[in-house]
C-alpha cells in the first residue's frame, strides 16, 4: 500500500450533501481538506437529463439516464437479508445525492427532535430545534431555496426564500380537496433556484430534476460548495477513491483513511488529524464496521454495538387521478420543476392518536412525458388508444413520505465473505417495518384516497398489500443520541469513542420524521463545522 | 420519400421552433439540436424470427392501431422495439414470448386473429391461461415501446414538454382556482 507522506488537517469521505458543505465550510476557515469520492466527477452538460426516450438504446427503462449516477458496482454490492420491501439507494458520483435529487428542503419541526417527550417513542435527539435553527438559516440562503413562509409550526420556515414556483392547473384544482378536508397545501421549498443565484442560472421547467440538472438550477456540490472551497487554496478533491478503512493510533484515534482508487486498484491513504464522514447512512456505517484493529475491533466506535442499527427511513405510496376536467383538454407543457407543491403533515392536528408519527404530500414528481395510466386501463384498439390520450392531461400524481420510527433490530452488517469489485466486505440489511409503521401507513394511503374522494377523475393506486420503503431517505445507522449505550455520536455528532471522527451524513440521525431529510444532513454539517473550527482554534483537535 | 422520413422532418422542424423560439434562454444548455434519432431502418431482428416480427407487428397494430388521429404501433416499430428489450431479457422471459406467439399462432389456425386477442385479453386484471398472461405482457410492452417512440410522444400523445422556458405558467384559469 503506498503512503501518503501530506497530512491534511481534514479527510472528509464523501462529497454529497453533507460532505460538500463540511468541505466548503472547513476550508474557508483555514483547515487543508481533503475529500475523499468513491465516483467520478460528471459535468451537468455531459448529463443525459434532455435526451429522448427513443434516443436511448433501451429507451430509458433500463436506467439508462441515472448510469452517471451509480458508478462501478454501487447498486450491485449490497445484500438484503430477512427484510421488507425497502432499497436503500446508494449514489455513487462526485457531488452524491445531490447530482440526483428532487431538492426538496424542508425544515424538521421541534417537535421532530423531541419524539419521546411529544410521543412517548424513540428517544430525543441530544440537539433541539431552537439550536439548529440558525444553522438551517444559513444553509438555506447559501444553497437558494424557493417557496414561502406558510406561518406553519409543523414546518418551520426562513427569514427569505426564492420565489415559490408557479403552480399548474391540476394543482389549483387539488386544493379544492384540501381545502375541503382543511388541510393546507403550500408551495414547495426546493433548492432551486427561480431566479438566478449563487452564479446559478434560473431553472428552465424542462421536468428532469431527478435525471441531473444541466445546468445547475438545482442545488449541488460540485457547482456550488467546490467552488467556494477552491477558492481558499485549501481544497483537495480525489475522485475514484473507495474508502477502505479508517486507519488508527495506539490510542485508537483516527490517523488516516486507506482507499482503493477504483480506476486502478491500487491501494492507496490519505493522512487527516480528523476524519469526517459523510458517505451516505449505508456505506458509512460499512465504513466504520470494516475498519477494525485491536483498539477497536468490532468496527470503529462501536464498543456499545451500535454502529449499523436503528436504520430506518421513509415509507412511501403514490397514488394518482385523472382529473374529468382536464381530459381531453389541449396538451400542454407541464413538465415545470416536478414537485410545485407540498402538503405539509397533518394528522398531528386532529388530536390524539394511538399512531405515532406522520406523513407529508409531494405532488407530480412523475414524469409527464409517459402517459401512467395505459398500463392501467382494460382493453385495446382504438378505444384504448383514444382514452390514452384523453386522459393524459388530467395527470395529478401524489406520493406521501412517511415517518418510520428507529429501532436497534434493524440494521446493517458487512459481510466478510463477500467482497465488492474492490475487494471490500459489502453491506447487509436487515430491516423489517414495526406494527406502528404499518399503522401510519395503512393511515396515509387511506388520507390520500380520501383527499381525491373530493375531486372528480379515476384513481388509480399502487398501494398493494404492505408498505415499501426508505425512498433514498434512509438515515440511522451511526446515531448520535444523549445516552451513550444507544448511541455512536454525541450533539455535534462526534464518535464518543474518537474523538478526531466526526460522521454527518443521514446515518448521524436520531430518529426521522415524515420530512425530507437532505436540508437537516446539511444544516448539521454546517453545524459540525463550527464545532470543528473551535476545536481547533482551542487545540482540542 | 418515405413516410418515415416525413415524420422525422415534421418532428424536427417542430423541434427547431421550440429551440428557436428559446435560443439564448437559458445559458450553458446541453439541449442537443439534433435531438431526434435516426429511425433504426438498418436494425437486424435479434431475438426474433421474421414471421415472429410480422406476428407481434400484426398484434401490437392491434393493440394501438392507426387512426384518423395518428399512426400506430407499427410506424413506431414498436416489435422492433420488444426484440431489442427481449434480445436481452432472462431466459424465462424470452420463453413467455416464444411459447406465446406459439399459442397465438395455433389458434389463429382455427379462429381469426382478432377472436385470438379478444379471448386473450378477457381477464386482464386476473390472467389465468397462459394466452390470457401473454396477452398482459404483450400490451405491456407494446405501450412501452409505442409511447416511448417519436410516433407516441410527438404524434399522439402531441407531448410539448422537455424544452426550455423562460417562465413557468401559472394557471389563472378561474374555474381552476381552489
Amino acid at each position: 500500500m503506498q503512503k501518503a507522506s501530506e497530512v491534511y488537517d481534514v479527510c472528509v469521505v464523501g462529497s454529497g450533501a453533507a460532505g460538500g458543505v463540511m468541505a466548503k465550510e472547513l476550508c474557508e476557515g483555514g483547515a487543508k481538506v481533503v475529500v475523499l469520492e468513491a465516483g467520478r466527477q460528471v459535468p451537468n452538460a455531459e448529463l443525459p437529463s434532455h435526451k429522448w426516450p427513443y434516443e436511448l438504446p433501451y429507451r430509458g427503462l433500463r436506467s439508462e439516464k441515472q448510469a452517471p449516477f451509480y458508478q462501478g458496482d454501487i447498486v450491485q454490492s449490497i445484500r438484503y437479508a430477512d427484510s421488507d420491501q425497502v432499497g436503500v439507494d446508494r449514489v455513487r458520483i462526485v457531488g452524491g445525492r445531490t447530482m440526483h435529487w428532487n431538492a426538496v428542503t424542508l425544515r424538521y419541526a421541534a417537535r421532530d427532535f423531541k419524539e419521546r417527550s411529544m410521543q412517548g417513542i424513540e428517544e430525543d435527539w441530544p440537539i433541539t430545534y431552537e439550536e439548529i435553527a440558525p444553522y438551517y438559516e444559513r444553509i438555506e440562503q447559501l444553497i437558494g431555496v424557493c417557496g414561502n413562509d406558510d406561518g406553519l409550526e409543523i414546518l418551520p420556515a426562513g427569514k427569505s426564500y426564492l420565489r415559490p414556483i408557479p403552480w399548474r392547473c391540476s394543482e389549483h384544482i387539488l386544493k379544492r380537496a384540501t381545502n375541503a378536508m382543511g388541510i393546507k397545501l403550500i408551495a414547495v421549498r426546493k433548492a432551486l433556484a427561480t431566479q438566478s443565484h449563487d452564479h446559478r442560472p434560473a431553472c428552465h421547467y424542462c421536468g428532469h430534476c431527478m435525471d441531473g440538472c444541466d445546468i445547475g438550477a438545482i442545488f449541488n456540490t460540485p457547482g456550488s460548495m467546490f467552488p467556494k472551497a477552491r477558492a481558499t487554496g485549501n481544497f483537495t478533491l480525489r475522485e475514484n477513491a473507495l474508502a477502505r478503512e479508517i486507519l488508527v493510533d495506539k490510542e485508537g484515534l483516527a490517523t488516516a483513511v486507506s482507499f482503493v482508487d477504483t480506476q486502478t486498484r491500487r491501494e492507496l491513504q490519505v493522512k487527516a488529524r480528523i476524519v469526517v464522514v459523510c458517505a451516505s447512512t449505508v456505506e458509512s456505517a460499512r465504513l466504520l464496521l470494516n475498519s477494525r484493529s485491536s483498539q477497536h475491533p468490532g468496527g470503529i466506535a462501536n464498543s456499545n454495538g451500535i454502529v449499523g442499527k436503528y436504520l430506518h427511513g421513509h415509507l412511501g405510496s403514490q397514488v394518482s387521478i385523472y382529473l374529468e376536467e382536464l381530459q381531453g383538454g389541449k396538451t400542454s407543457n407541464q413538465d415545470g420543476a416536478t414537485d410545485h407543491v407540498y402538503i405539509p403533515r397533518y394528522n398531528h392536528l386532529s388530536g390524539k392518536s394511538d399512531v405515532a408519527g406522520g406523513w407529508g404530500m409531494q405532488v407530480n414528481f412523475q414524469s409527464y412525458m409517459f402517459p401512467h395510466h395505459a398500463h392501467r386501463l382494460r382493453g385495446y384498439g382504438s378505444s384504448f388508444k383514444q382514452n390514452v390520450r384523453k386522459m393524459q392531461p388530467g395527470y395529478l400524481q401524489m406520493g406521501s413520505f412517511a415517518k418510520v420510527t428507529a429501532g436497534p433490530e434493524n440494521h446493517v452488517t458487512v459481510d466478510p465473505a463477500r467482497l465488492d469489485a474492490n475487494g471490500i466486505p459489502i453491506p447487509v440489511v436487515r430491516f423489517r417495518f414495526s406494527q406502528n409503521d404499518q399503522a401510519l401507513w395503512k393511515q396515509a394511503n387511506q388520507s390520500m384516497l380520501e383527499m381525491f374522494s373530493h375531486l372528480k377523475g379515476k384513481v388509480f393506486s399502487t398501494f398493494g398489500d404492505a408498505p415499501a420503503g426508505f425512498a433514498s431517505h434512509e438515515v440511522g445507522t451511526i446515531r448520535m443520541g444523549k445516552d451513550p449505550q444507544t448511541s455512536v455520536l454525541n450533539g455535534y455528532c462526534q464518535a464518543r469513542e474518537v474523538k478526531n471522527l466526526f460522521v454527518t451524513d443521514g446515518s448521524c440521525f436520531t430518529t426521522s420524521s415524515e420530512k425530507n431529510p437532505t436540508l437537516t444532513i446539511m444544516a448539521l454539517s454546517m453545524r459540525t463545522a463550527d464545532y470543528i473550527k473551535e476545536q481547533r482554534r482551542r487545540g482540542e483537535l | 420519400m418515405e413516410r418515415r422520413e416525413v415524420l422525422k422532418l415534421v418532428v424536427l422542424a417542430a423541434l427547431s421552433r421550440r429551440l428557436n423560439a428559446l435560443e439564448g434562454a437559458v445559458p450553458g444548455c446541453s439541449m442537443p439540436t439534433d435531438a431526434v434519432a435516426p429511425p433504426p431502418i438498418d436494425y437486424k431482428l435479434q431475438f426474433f424470427t421474421e414471421d415472429e416480427n410480422k406476428l407481434v407487428d400484426q398484434l401490437m397494430e392491434m393493440i394501438i392501431p392507426a387512426d384518423g388521429h395518428s399512426p400506430g404501433a407499427r410506424t413506431a416499430r414498436a416489435s422492433l422495439f420488444a426484440d431489442q428489450m427481449l434480445s436481452s431479457s432472462e431466459d424465462a422471459v424470452k420463453k413467455q414470448w416464444r411459447d406465446g406467439l406459439s399459442l397465438v399462432r395455433e389458434q389463429a389456425k382455427v379462429v381469426s386473429l382478432i377472436e385470438v386477442l379478444d379471448k386473450a385479453a378477457a381477464n386482464e386484471e386476473n390472467p389465468k391461461t397462459d394466452l390470457e398472461r401473454f396477452f398482459v405482457v404483450l400490451k405491456g410492452m407494446t405501450i412501452y415501446g409505442y409511447y416511448t417512440s417519436e410516433v407516441g410522444i410527438h404524434q399522439d400523445l402531441e407531448y410539448t414538454g422537455n424544452t426550455f422556458l423562460r417562465s413557468f405558467p401559472e394557471c389563472t384559469h378561474p374555474e381552476h382556482q381552489g
